[in-house]
């Protein structure tokens, strides 16, 4: 009985997790692209891409997600399926958010690596995605994961439209079962196990990404001096 | 398609009042949780081992679970206790709870970043604990935080509007109610993404003009 119960839990985690990671993986790119626009050199495109992402953030996630499941039927006269009308919403929410720190990002690497790129005659795009990025990447990998957390937890939201989620299921088995603490006990449990992993492997890729330590470093000195000497 | 405005016009006074309930319920959980932060900070820094675990366990489950389940949790969980909560207790109860976990972190930022030399020389100059405590410890940590607790103040503003879903009359809760009576969908949703835009944007204005206020006695403002 309860490990049936379970399962269902378990199976719509499966649907939470379909949603945070397609709309995580979107997100993430569009939000690449904002983070860019933000620092462009085009008035144009830094106006409009800080202008999104200002406004995304100002407004509740909650009535975003009504406005993308109300509004898609009204302005482009389509029906979308309860998945799809949850995957825009995150992904519409997580572009600004992750644009924000993409931008935080760009704009934490020292003006100094550009400069130093630009004198050693680096082209451009060499400048941008060799030089700079790698860097902006390393700085935000930290809010990354954390943003990807509050992903997850904003995904519970996409039950209120009518897809059912873990925590969509959860009300439905509470309902079923009459025992809410028990099923809302175990959505709580599935949640707090899907942020942990995802903390425990931005840690990873944290470490992954960090420059060598140094130790190693320092190592590499000792073993190139000599052979100027 | 056509937008038409007008048939929203005359719920206006009901969605303002709304947005005062939106208001009034942050303000009075970022009160209570930003108070209950202190206490679950000082027991994450406290010497007592079991403090410690507890302060550490309620910070992370309230972190990492979404604020909806709370809300669920303890709206339809608690009566299992036989503790009967209405919907604006259960909102209050849920959001600040949820608030203190992430001003207790927001703290202990501010907290660590004051020298141990300051306390020190508190303890030198004969102040009693308590003394040291708030004047010396406990306020400038808080002026260290402060924009990062009105960033939290908006934020919570902002996720305030999940109360709707058990049915808080506060301004979410009132936009979809006038939705379901004008069948204006994007016209009041986009009334009610302004309100609560520019309610936080104002509030960040108002917190600034504060913080000289409320910080005039620092040395190097």
């Amino acid at each position: 009985m309860f490990i049936e119960q379970l399962l269902g839990l378990l199976r719509a985690a499966g649907w939470t997790l379909a949603l945070c990671v397609s709309a995580g993986v979107a997100g993430t790119i569009i939000g690449f692209l904002l983070g860019v626009g933000q620092v462009s050199k085009i008035v144009v495109l830094r106006w409009i891409t800080t202008a999104y992402v200002t406004v995304i953030r100002g407004v509740p996630v909650l009535l975003l997600i009504f406005f993308v499941y109300f509004g898609i039927p009204v302005l482009f006269a389509v029906d979308l399926a309860p998945f799809l009308a949850g995957f825009v919403a995150l992904t519409v929410v997580a572009a600004a958010y992750m644009g924000e720190t993409f931008r935080g990002a760009i704009q934490a690497v020292p003006r100094g690596q550009f400069e130093a790129a630009e004198a050693l005659g680096v082209r451009y795009l060499d400048r941008t995605f060799r030089v700079i990025m790698p860097q902006a990447l390393r700085i935000a990998v930290p809010s990354l994961t954390g943003y990807l957390i509050n992903l997850v937890k904003d995904s519970s939201l996409i039950g209120i439209i009518g897809f059912v989620e873990l925590t969509r299921a959860a009300k439905i088995l509470s309902n079923l079962t009459l025992d809410p603490l028990g099923a809302f006990l175990m959505a709580a449990v599935i949640y707090f196990m899907i942020s942990f992993t995802i903390s425990r492997i931005g840690v990873a890729v944290e470490r992954k990404l960090a420059p060598k330590s140094k130790a190693s470093s320092r190592k590499l000195a000792t073993t190139a001096i000599p052979a100027g000497n | 398609m056509n937008l038409y405005f007008g048939d929203i016009l005359p719920y206006m006074g009901e969605l303002l009042t709304a947005l005062g309930m939106s208001f009034g319920i942050t303000i009075a959980s970022f009160v209570i949780g930003g108070l209950l932060s202190v206490v679950v900070y000082l027991g994450k820094a406290s010497r007592v081992r079991v403090f410690q675990i507890l302060a550490s366990g309620y910070i992370g489950i309230f972190r990492n679970t979404p604020l909806l389940v709370q809300i669920y949790l303890i709206y339809f969980g608690l009566p299992v206790f036989g503790v009967n909560l209405d919907v604006f207790q259960a909102s209050l109860v849920a959001l600040s709870l949820n608030n203190a976990s992430y001003c207790a972190e927001i703290i202990r930022g501010g907290f660590e970043s004051v020298p141990r030399g300051l306390i020190e020389a508190g303890e030198a100059l004969g102040l009693d604990r308590r003394t040291i405590f708030a004047k010396v410890s406990l306020a400038p940590a808080l002026r260290g935080v402060y924009p990062s607790l009105v960033n939290q103040f908006v934020h919570l503003f902002l996720t305030s509007s999940i109360a709707s879903i058990i049915g808080l009359p506060e301004l979410m809760h009132a936009v979809l109610e006038i939705n379901s009576q004008t069948y204006r969908s994007i016209e009041v949703l986009a009334i009610g993404a302004l309100l609560y835009f520019a309610s936080g944007f104002i509030i960040s204005l108002l917190a600034r003009g504060a913080e000289r206020f409320l910080f005039r006695w620092a040395v190097n403002a």
